[in-house]
Formats: C-alpha cells, sequence, structure tokens
C-alpha cells in the first residue's frame, strides 16, 4: 500500500536520484521529472498527491510552473528554494505552494514537511453553518471543495479548505496565528506568520465579494483570524 | 578690420557722388531748362534731398543739404550769380530750406535704422530659434557641448565659436580660432564670471552662468549681436550643458544598476552551483543518519554525523561568503521603510530559534520604542548573525538576552550574552573578515557574520560595536535611525 505518491521536478539528477531512493523506501511512489514542462506534462495523468518542485530551473522557473500547476489543479506542493529570504519563500506561497524546504535541507525535515502537507483534517464543518452561509450568498461544496461567490466558482486547495474548515467550525472566535498553524500545517509549526498571511490572502480572493473589503474572514491585529457569521435570523444583507 | 573701414568709405563715397550729381542735373534742368523761381526751385531741391535720405545714408543727406542751399542761393536768389542775397526776406527762406532738409534728412535716416534694427533682431531671434531647435535634437551618442559650439557657429555664422565646460575643464571648437592662450582666457573668465572684451581682433568671452553660478565660458569672434540676443545665447548654452550633465548622471546610475544587477544574478547563479551538490549530500547523510531500522553500528553513525557536520559547515560557508560578496563595498540598494524594532526582532528570532538546540532567549523591547527607517532583511540578517555569534561563543545552557531602547535620537538593538568575552586588544579586530578570535577553533563560525554586520550598518549609516570584559560576557550593540514622520527621503 502506497503513503502517496509524488512527483519529483528538479533538474539535478542527483537530487532526483537521492530523493527517489529515500521517498520509495518510505512507501512513496516516485515519478521524476527534469523540467517545468516535463512536470506539468506528467501531471495530466492525474493521481498525484503531491510535487516537489526546484525553484531555480532552466526554462519554465519553479515559480511559474507552480502557478501553471495551479491554475488546474489542486495537488499539493513543495517548492525547494535555495533562498532563505522572505521575499522568495512568499513569492512560492503566493504562486500557490503549500509549504517551502530550503535547500540544502536534511531528510526527516523534508519528510515532516510532506506528511504535514499530506496531513488532512478529520472532521469536516457543521452542515448549519454552510447553509448560514449560503444566506449570505457564499456556497460551498464539501465534496468537491468547490466554492461559489456570487456565481464565480472556484477550487480550494487541500490546505486552503484546511484553514477555511478550522475557521468556519469556530465561528466569530479569534483564533491565534499558532493555534491555526499547529491545526492546519501540524505540530511542528507556530511561528511561520508568512503562511498565514499568504493562505488568508488566497481563501479571501476565493471566498470574498471583495478581496480588498473582508467580511468573513477578519484579521484581529497581532492576535489571529475570526470567521465572521452572521447570527442567525438577523436582518444583515450582504 | 582696415579693409573694412576703406570698403566703408567707398561705399559713402559713391553714394556721395550720385547724390551731388543728382543735386546737379536738377540745377541744370531748372535753370537752364525751366527758368523756375526760386520757391519752386527750393521745393524740388527738397523733394531731391528727401528721396537721398530715404536712399542713402546721413552723411551723404546732410552734404547734398549744404550743397543745393548753396545753388539755391547762387543760381535762383536775387541777385543771381554770387552768393550774397540782398532781401533779407530771402534769408529767412534759405536758412528755412536748409533746417527743412536737414531734418528730413535726420528724420529719414533714423527711420531707417530703426527699420534695419528691428530686422536685425528678427534675424537674431530667427537664429536663437534655429539653435535651440538645435540644441533640442542632439544626438545623444556624441558629446553635447562640441554639438553646442557647432549648432551656435552654424546658426549665428561666427567665424569661430569655443565654448569652456567648467566640470568638464574641457575647451570645445567649432571655426580656426588661433588666439594663444585662449583655453586660460575662457577659464579664468569662467572662474572670475567677469566678460572679457579684445576690440582688436573682435574677441567677446563671456562666462556662461546657470542660476548665477558659473558653469563655463563661451568665446565668440566677429559677433553682432545685441545684448538681449547674446544673454538669451548664454541662457541656452547654460541650459544645454545642464541637459548634458543630467543626462551623464542618468546614464551612470543606469551603468550602476545593470552592474548590481550583474552581480547579483552572478552570486545568485553561483549560490545556486554550490548548493545543489550540498543539498544530495545532505539529503543523503541526514536519511542515513535517521536510521529508521536502528541497524547503524556505533562508529558509522558517528562517521555520518561528522559527514553531515561538513556539510552544514560548508553550507554556512557558501551562504556567507555570498552574503558577504553582495554587500561588500556597500554597492547595493537599500530598501529602507519604515518597521517596528520588536517585529525586526521577533521576525529574526524566529528564523533562529530552531537553529539554537532551545537555548533561552529573553527579549526586552519596551511598547512605546519609536519605527524606525530601515531595509527589514538586511537588518534581521543583522540580528540573526549577533543571536548566532552570541550562540556560538557562549558555554551551552548560557542565557542570551536581546533589547532595544532609544538613546540620543535613535534606537538601540543590543544582543548579549554570558560567554568568555573578548580581550580589549581583540575588539578592533571582532568585525574584520574571517579573523574567529585568538586561539578559537569555534568550527561552527564562519568568521564573516560581524563582518556582514558592519557592511549592513555601514550601508544604514550607523554604527554597531562590542562591549566586553573577559569573564564577563560580551554585549553587541547597533543603532537605527528613527523614522521621520512623512517619510526619511
Amino acid at each position: 500500500m502506497s503513503a502517496g505518491r509524488i512527483l519529483v521536478i528538479d533538474d539535478d539528477p542527483q537530487i532526483r536520484r537521492a530523493m527517489r531512493a529515500s521517498l520509495t523506501a518510505r512507501d512513496y511512489q516516485v515519478t521524476d521529472a527534469r523540467t517545468g514542462e516535463e512536470g506539468l506534462e506528467k501531471l495530466r495523468s492525474s493521481g498525484y498527491d503531491l510535487v516537489l518542485l526546484d525553484m531555480n530551473m532552466p526554462g519554465m522557473g519553479g515559480i511559474e510552473t507552480c502557478r501553471l500547476i495551479r491554475s488546474g489543479s489542486e495537488v499539493a506542493i513543495i517548492m525547494l528554494t535555495v533562498s532563505n529570504s522572505e521575499k522568495d519563500k512568499v513569492g512560492a506561497l503566493d504562486a500557490g505552494a503549500d509549504d517551502y524546504v530550503t535547500k540544502p535541507f536534511s531528510m526527516p525535515e523534508l519528510l515532516a514537511r510532506i506528511r504535514a502537507t499530506l496531513r488532512r483534517l478529520p472532521q469536516p464543518p457543521d452542515n448549519t453553518d454552510l447553509k448560514q452561509l449560503a444566506s449570505q450568498g457564499v456556497e460551498i461544496d464539501l465534496a468537491s471543495r468547490q466554492i461559489t461567490v456570487r456565481g464565480r466558482t472556484s477550487h480550494l486547495t487541500a490546505k486552503e479548505f484546511d484553514l477555511l474548515s478550522y475557521l468556519l467550525a469556530r465561528p466569530n472566535k479569534t483564533i491565534t496565528h499558532r493555534e491555526l498553524l499547529q491545526a492546519v500545517w501540524g505540530p511542528d509549526y507556530g511561528d511561520e506568520l508568512e503562511y498565514l498571511r499568504v493562505f488568508v490572502n488566497r481563501l479571501r480572493k476565493k471566498i470574498e465579494p471583495d478581496p480588498s473589503k473582508p467580511q468573513f474572514v477578519i484579521t484581529e491585529a497581532w492576535a489571529g483570524y475570526r470567521f465572521h457569521l452572521p447570527k442567525q435570523g438577523s436582518n444583515q444583507s450582504v | 578690420m582696415v579693409r573694412l573701414l576703406r570698403k566703408r568709405v567707398l561705399r559713402v563715397t559713391g553714394r556721395l557722388i550720385a547724390a551731388l550729381s543728382l543735386i546737379a542735373a536738377i540745377t541744370f534742368v531748372l535753370y537752364r531748362l525751366l527758368h523756375v523761381n526760386a520757391t519752386t526751385a527750393g521745393l524740388c531741391y527738397l523733394v531731391a534731398i528727401l528721396i537721398i535720405a530715404t536712399s542713402g545714408g546721413l552723411i551723404e543727406s546732410t552734404i547734398a543739404s549744404v550743397a543745393a542751399m548753396l545753388l539755391l542761393n547762387y543760381f535762383f536768389l536775387p541777385p543771381v550769380g554770387t552768393l550774397t542775397i540782398a532781401d533779407p526776406q530771402n534769408w529767412v527762406a534759405l536758412f528755412a530750406f536748409l533746417a527743412t532738409s536737414l531734418t528730413a534728412s535726420q528724420l529719414s535716416a533714423r527711420a531707417k535704422r530703426r527699420t534695419k534694427e528691428a530686422l536685425d533682431r528678427q534675424h537674431e531671434i530667427e537664429r536663437l530659434y534655429s539653435l535651440s531647435r538645435a540644441l533640442l535634437l542632439t544626438d545623444a551618442t556624441k558629446p553635447m557641448p562640441q554639438q553646442v559650439v557647432q549648432q551656435i557657429g552654424q546658426a549665428f555664422r561666427f567665424p569661430a565659436v569655443t565654448l569652456y565646460d567648467r566640470h568638464r575643464d574641457e575647451v570645445y571648437r567649432a571655426g580656426e580660432d588661433n588666439t594663444p592662450e585662449l583655453k586660460g582666457k575662457l577659464r579664468e573668465v569662467a572662474l572670475r564670471s567677469t566678460v572679457f572684451l579684445d576690440s582688436e581682433s573682435g574677441l567677446t568671452i563671456t562666462p556662461v552662468r546657470l542660476g548665477g553660478r558659473p558653469i563655463g565660458s563661451l568665446a565668440i569672434r566677429g559677433s553682432s549681436l545685441s545684448d538681449a540676443a547674446l544673454q538669451s545665447l548664454l541662457n541656452l548654452v547654460a541650459i544645454g550643458l545642464e541637459r548634458a550633465l543630467s543626462q551623464e548622471a542618468v546614464n551612470r546610475a543606469e551603468v550602476a544598476r545593470q552592474s548590481e544587477e550583474l552581480k547579483s544574478t552572478l552570486l545568485d547563479a553561483i549560490a545556486h552551483e554550490f548548493k545543489t551538490p550540498l543539498t544530495s549530500i545532505k539529503a543523503v547523510t541526514t536519511d542515513l543518519l535517521s536510521d529508521p531500522g536502528h541497524t547503524l553500528p556505533q562508529h558509522q553513525r558517528e562517521l555520518i554525523t561528522i559527514a553531515v557536520e561538513g556539510t552544514d559547515r560548508l553550507s554556512r560557508l557558501v551562504t556567507d561568503a555570498i552574503q558577504l560578496a553582495r554587500i561588500e563595498g556597500g554597492k547595493f540598494t537599500l530598501h529602507r521603510e519604515i518597521h517596528f524594532p520588536s517585529s525586526l526582532i521577533s521576525a529574526a528570532l524566529r528564523q533562529m530559534k530552531p537553529l539554537m538546540d532551545g537555548r533561552e532567549i529573553t527579549v526586552s523591547a519596551p511598547d512605546d520604542l519609536p519605527l524606525v527607517w530601515v531595509d527589514a532583511e538586511l537588518i534581521q540578517m543583522v540580528i540573526t548573525h549577533l543571536l548566532d555569534n552570541a550562540w556560538k561563543y557562549s558555554p551551552p545552557g548560557s542565557p542570551i538576552s536581546i533589547g532595544a531602547r532609544t538613546s540620543e535620537g535613535r534606537v538601540m538593538i543590543c544582543v548579549a550574552d554570558q560567554g568568555r568575552g573578548i580581550a580589549e586588544e581583540e575588539q578592533s579586530r571582532i568585525f574584520d573578515k574571517f579573523y574567529r578570535g585568538k586561539g578559537e577553533q569555534n568550527l561552527k563560525s564562519t568568521g564573516m557574520g560581524l563582518a556582514i554586520a558592519r557592511e549592513i550598518m555601514d550601508a544604514h549609516g550607523e554604527q554597531i560595536g562590542v562591549v566586553s570584559k573577559p569573564g564577563e560576557g560580551s554585549e553587541f550593540c547597533f543603532s537605527l535611525p528613527i523614522a521621520r514622520r512623512g517619510g526619511n527621503e
């Protein structure tokens, strides 16, 4: 029984060999690709659970590849970056990656990241909340992770969906950064505020009628985030 | 000069002969053929003088007036045939004739002069206009001052124009000018900001000023420009030179930006090339060491640990060397923005905490610290290097503290450890590249962290220093500029 199917996209053959050996030993099914173009071609045959994507590749770079993958698929993506700079990290997350690891990385760290990225929240949100949300003009289809706002349909990635589920299950309550990070990404996380910043922005683009003036996912400065759900029966209009 | 004068004398003489011939012809016709009276003769002479005054100059018409007066007296006023006048009334008539003809000459000559002046001004303005047009359309690949003198020479048809550019200390010529020591004179005029005139050789040297500041001088041979036109010409030259200067500054900035970009791209490529093999080594060795089946003998575990540590060290060296190369010499762009000092500290702590084996770090930063105007990424780098340094040079388990406070209009951030301290004679050297402390065999240090920190502080125009006593630990402090209301730029 496979632990998951992983596509490794990296231009360096030695890294691909090392990944294949180590990941196969942990029961992952590994396919590799030398370029972004080849990776996109292989992703057409669906069934991958996760993509390990190198940031610096000749031809189509990692960021562009990530964006193209994201435009047609919700597969989990971990980016491998050389630079430790905030700009590159946020760039990776903005392009749609779920996580990033800085090269050179230790294999246990990468395995932990892969597990965290593939990890799913156990319970979906309560259905009554969804009905309440639908009355606000936002429809969520749990099975397909589809979201429809004012006739505009978009898909949520797994991590975006988990983040939304966690917030939605605790409406009108401020959830701290740390709690959110540990709940959605895993116990090893807690200080990666840039993850939340980028993911909340991505979420707002899909759920908010006007992402620049959020009315559902509210930022509580210095504390965390809160999902604003108007009380049932109130006449508040959108 | 003499030739010019002779030419003029010849021209005037010619016109004078023509004028006198006209008067003589009129006298002949009136006296011999028509036999008119004195009044008619006087009126006819007046008409002739008016014609002479409008077509010739003041000299010819004045001489012709006197000649006409004498002829009128001799041939028409009784007693005819002598220059004496019998009737006193005729004296009055004769002087009235002379006054009228002289006044008519004057008026007509003045009108002619005005017309000529107006035409000259019009030509000057046309030339200034064509010059300003030409200066706007200069060729960016050729030196601007050279084009300016050539355009002046062409527009005004001066025999020789020479321009001195004070900024470059260069002389640009159009036409032949063999005045000795011309450059010296030009420089002197630009320096003293006074006009130099040499009427003998027809040379004028005037300072070129911009906003009262002399930026060069212009020598013109054979200039017949009015003061106003010369002033406009000088203004055009000043604007042209200034435009050339600013264009050069823009070009220089563009070259600097491109070379910075090239350096950055090159360093990114080097980082990538070094880190790629390191990545596979690290992935493989750490995977071996993780040993999920617990099958690794003790000595093999030790050997692989050494390989992992070597990889980490090499990786740190590459990171630090590239950081240092990127910022060394201060030739890089700061991306300054307004930041909370405490968020800079917490960002650095987030990055460093996982690497510091759970060492206790106390943070003391008051809530009311002012905002600072810095490049956040670089200042975070300074803090991480100081934390890294404190961690490496103090005993395991000893606490590290980081604090921020205001002092003398700046924000000071300090990192203190309880290590064995730094001897005074060493304190000045620890910020040098590759200096790792006397007898220090700390393999984790690359000897570049503090050098990087100092380069970053230099680029911000701020200070970094250390206070340390052997046996009592060290405290590294650096200052940051407070953000002014409405930005610091």
